[in-house]
C-alpha cells in the first residue's frame, strides 16, 4: 500500500508521513507540485494526498495533470481552504475526498482507508450483505436474518454509506458529508440520534451486534469485535 | 491648498460668469431694439418722402408743368418746421427754385450733408429725373432719428452698468451662498478626517439639493461611522472571545506541565487540551464563513432550490436528534416553494435555526419549521415554545460572539446568528426576531424575485 504526500510545510509532512507509516503504510513525500507530479506519473501510488496550495504547481493543476493523462490514481485533497466553493472546485478537478485542515489524524486515516481499498469510481454493486445482515440497493429491503427490517429513507442511505465501507471507521464528518451532504458541521448530534435509531433497529434482539461506535473515532460496520 | 482659497477663487469665478451672462442679454436686448427703431424710422422718412414727391406730381399735373416751381415754393414753405429740403434745377443743371444749392443730378436715395437753416445737417434725400428732363430733389433732416438713436445708445448705457452692477453684487451674493453651503460640507469632511466621526452637515430645513446632499451625506457617515463601531466591535470581541480560551488552555498546559504525575494524566490534559484548540479553531473558521460570505463573490450561481422539500428534509433529519432531547419538530411548509438561492447556504442556514431551537429550548418544546408565500415574498422561519429572547436582547443576539447570560454555559461559538443574517443577507433576505408567545420565532423573508 503505497501513499505519495505532496506537501510543503515540513512539519504537516513529518506529522503525515510519520502518522501513515505507523500505520503500515509506505508513503513518498514531495515539497512541491512539480516534484509531486513527477512522483506520481513516474511511479505507482494507491493514493495521493495532495496539499491545495503548493509552490511551483498548485494542487488543483495538479490532479487536472494527471487526470487529463488518464491516471486515475484516487486523491485525497487537503487545504485550509475552508471556502464554499473550495470543496466544490477540489472535487470537480477530480479529486475523491476533501478534508479541511486541521484535522484530527483518526478523521485523515479514516478517510485514507475508505479511499484506498478500492479503485477509483467502482461501486457498482448493488447487494451488499454483513453476517446475517443484507441490503438491496433496487428493491430497496434490508433484511437481518431473513426478516426485513423497515427503515426511513435516512436511516437506509445512512446503513448504505456503513455496509459499503463495512469493516472500516468512518467518521461522523465522513457521514455528514456522504449520506446528509451537509459540508459544516451542525452542533445538535444528527448522526448519533440516527445511528442510535438504526442500531435499535438492526441489533436489537440480535446476535452479534454489528454497528460499533469506535471511540475518538467514529463508527465502524463488522461482525466480529 | 486651502479650503477658503479655493472657495473665495471659486465664488470669485462664478460672480464673473454671472455678471457675463447679464452683459450677454442686456448687449442682445440692445442690439434688437437698435435694429428695430432705426429700421422703423429709416422706413418712414423714406415713406415720408415718396409721399411728398406724389403729391408734388399730383399737383404739377393738374395745375400745369410751369406752376412746378411755385407748388415747390409752396411745400418748402409749409414744411419749414421739419427740416425738408427741396431743390429743382432745368435740363441744363441750372438751379431753379429750392433752398439748397445745384448739384450733380443723381436718381434714387443718397445721405448727404446739406446746409439748412444755416448749419450742416445729414440729409436723406431722394432725386427724381422729371419727363422734361428737369431734376427735383427732396429731402428730410434726419437728425430727429440721429437724437433717437444716440438717446438709445445712452439709454442702454446707463441701463448697463446698474445692470452690471446689480448682477456683481447678486452674483456675488449667490455664489458666496451657495459655495459657503459647499464649504459646509468641507469643513464637516475635514473633521471626519481629523478623527471627529460623530459630526454632521447640518441641514437648512428646506428640503432643497442642498439639503438632499446634506442627507445623502450625513447617511453615508452614519454607515460608515455604523460599520467602524462593528468592525471595532467585532475586534474586540475576537481578542475577548480568543483570549479567554487561550489563556485557560494555556493554565491547563501549565498545570500540567508542572502537576501531573503519570502518563495517564499528562495524556488526559492533553486530549482536553486538544478539545479546546479545537472549539477555537472552530471559532476561527466560522468568522472566516462569515466573512467570505459577506463578502460575497461565490464561483457557483444560485440555483433553484426546492425550499419545501429542503426544509421537509431537514425536519426529518433533525426529528431524532429533538425527540432524544425531550422535544418535537412539526413542519408547517406549503408545498411547491421554489427560491433561486445557494443551497448550501440556505441548508446550513435552516440548520442553523433549528440547531439554535434545539440547544436553548427544553425538553417539552415543540419546534415548528414553517415555510410559506406572504404577499409576494416567501418567508421562511422556525419557531419554538422554549424560554425566547427578552425584546431588547433581540438586536444583540445578531452581534458576533453576543450570548445570553442564560446560553452562556452551553457550548456554542456564539456565531451561529451572525452566520444566518450573513446568509440572509446574501440573499437580500429579511431576517426578523420575534415572540412567539411564548417562545421565539426567527423569520426570513426572501423577496421573491424572478
Amino acid at each position: 500500500m503505497r501513499i505519495l504526500v505532496v506537501e510543503d510545510d515540513a512539519e504537516t509532512a513529518a506529522y503525515l508521513v510519520g502518522g501513515l507509516e505507523e500505520e503500515g503504510y509506505s508513503v513518498s513525500r514531495a515539497g512541491n507540485g512539480r516534484d509531486g507530479l513527477f512522483l506520481a506519473t513516474t511511479e505507482n501510488f494507491d493514493l495521493l494526498i495532495i496539499d491545495r496550495m503548493l509552490p511551483e504547481l498548485d494542487g488543483l493543476t495538479l490532479v487536472k495533470t494527471l487526470r487529463a493523462g488518464r491516471i486515475e490514481t484516487s486523491v485525497l485533497f487537503l487545504t485550509t481552504m475552508a471556502g464554499i466553493d473550495d470543496r466544490v472546485t477540489g472535487l470537480n478537478a477530480g479529486g475523491d475526498d476533501y478534508l479541511v485542515k486541521p484535522f484530527a489524524f483518526a478523521e485523515l486515516l479514516a478517510r485514507v482507508k475508505a479511499l484506498s481499498r478500492r479503485p477509483r469510481g467502482t461501486s457498482s454493486e448493488t447487494h451488499f450483505k454483513v453476517a446475517d445482515l443484507e441490503l438491496d440497493l433496487l428493491k430497496r429491503v434490508v433484511k437481518r436474518g431473513g426478516r426485513e427490517i423497515p427503515l426511513q429513507p435516512r436511516e437506509f442511505r445512512l446503513l448504505e454509506y456503513l455496509m459499503r465501507h463495512a469493516g472500516e471507521v468512518v467518521t461522523r464528518t465522513m457521514l455528514l458529508d456522504n449520506v446528509w451532504n451537509y459540508h459544516f458541521d451542525p452542533r445538535t448530534n444528527v448522526v448519533e440520534s440516527h445511528l442510535s435509531r438504526l442500531r435499535t433497529k438492526i441489533d436489537k434482539g440480535h446476535s452479534p451486534e454489528l454497528i460499533h461506535t469506535v471511540r475518538g473515532a467514529g463508527y465502524c460496520l463488522r461482525a466480529r469485535e | 491648498m486651502r479650503a477658503s482659497s479655493l472657495f473665495h477663487a471659486s465664488s470669485f469665478r462664478l460672480t464673473l460668469a454671472y455678471a457675463g451672462v447679464f452683459l450677454v442679454c442686456v448687449l442682445v436686448l440692445f442690439g434688437v431694439t437698435y435694429w428695430f427703431v432705426t429700421g422703423y424710422a429709416t422706413q418712414d422718412e423714406i415713406d415720408e418722402i415718396g409721399v411728398e414727391y406724389a403729391s408734388i406730381r399730383d399737383e404739377a399735373q393738374l395745375a400745369g408743368m410751369d406752376r412746378l416751381p411755385a407748388i415747390i415754393d409752396d411745400h418748402l414753405r409749409l414744411r419749414k418746421d421739419v427740416r425738408a429740403a427741396y431743390l429743382l434745377m432745368d435740363a441744363q443743371g441750372r438751379k431753379v427754385t429750392g433752398n439748397v444749392d445745384a448739384m450733380m443730378p443723381f436718381g434714387g436715395a443718397r445721405m448727404m450733408n446739406l446746409p439748412l437753416d444755416g448749419e450742416i445737417r445729414a440729409v436723406r434725400t431722394y432725386g427724381y429725373t422729371l419727363p422734361d428732363g428737369q431734376f427735383l430733389l427732396i429731402g428730410q433732416d434726419t437728425s430727429t432719428l440721429n437724437e433717437m438713436t444716440s438717446l438709445i445708445v445712452r439709454a442702454f448705457g446707463v441701463g448697463l452698468v446698474v445692470t452690471m452692477l446689480l448682477a456683481l453684487l447678486g452674483g456675488a451674493l449667490i455664489s458666496t451662498r451657495v459655495l459657503g453651503r459647499i464649504e459646509t460640507v468641507g469643513r464637516t469632511a475635514h473633521a471626519i478626517v481629523e478623527g471627529d466621526l460623530s459630526q454632521r452637515v447640518p441641514l437648512r430645513g428646506r428640503g432643497d439639493e442642498f439639503d438632499d446632499l446634506a442627507t445623502g451625506v450625513n447617511a453615508m457617515l452614519d454607515r460608515i461611522e455604523d460599520l467602524m463601531r462593528s468592525m471595532r466591535q467585532v475586534s474586540n470581541d475576537i481578542a475577548h472571545d480568543l483570549r479567554t480560551p487561550l489563556t485557560r488552555l494555556r493554565q491547563r498546559l501549565e498545570h500540567a506541565h508542572r502537576r501531573a504525575h503519570d502518563v495517564d494524566e499528562l495524556r488526559n490534559a492533553l486530549a482536553e487540551s486538544i478539545t479546546q484548540v479545537d472549539s477555537i479553531l472552530e471559532t476561527f473558521g466560522a468568522l472566516l464563513r462569515i466573512a467570505q460570505i459577506e463578502a460575497g463573490g461565490r464561483a457557483s450561481p444560485p440555483s433553484a432550490v426546492d425550499v419545501s422539500k429542503l426544509l421537509a428534509g431537514i425536519v426529518e433529519d433533525f426529528s431524532p436528534a429533538a425527540e432524544d432531547h425531550g422535544q418535537r419538530i412539526v413542519a408547517d411548509i406549503e408545498p411547491g416553494l421554489k427560491l433561486s438561492a445557494d443551497r448550501e447556504l440556505l441548508t446550513q442556514m435552516i440548520v442553523n435555526l433549528v440547531d439554535n431551537a434545539i440547544r436553548h429550548s427544553p425538553s417539552g418544546t415543540e419546534i415548528c419549521v414553517q415555510g410559506k408565500f406572504l404577499n409576494g415574498a416567501f418567508e421562511l422561519a422556525v419557531a419554538d415554545s422554549g424560554p425566547g429572547i427578552p425584546p431588547h436582547e433581540r438586536e444583540n443576539v445578531l452581534r458576533p460572539f453576543y450570548r445570553l447570560e442564560a446560553s452562556r454555559t452551553t457550548a456554542g461559538s456564539g456565531l451561529g446568528l451572525s452566520l444566518v443574517a450573513a446568509i440572509a443577507k446574501r440573499h437580500d433576505a429579511k431576517l426578523s426576531l420575534a415572540d412567539n408567545g411564548p417562545g421565539l420565532r426567527v423569520a426570513v423573508l426572501f423577496p421573491l424575485a424572478a
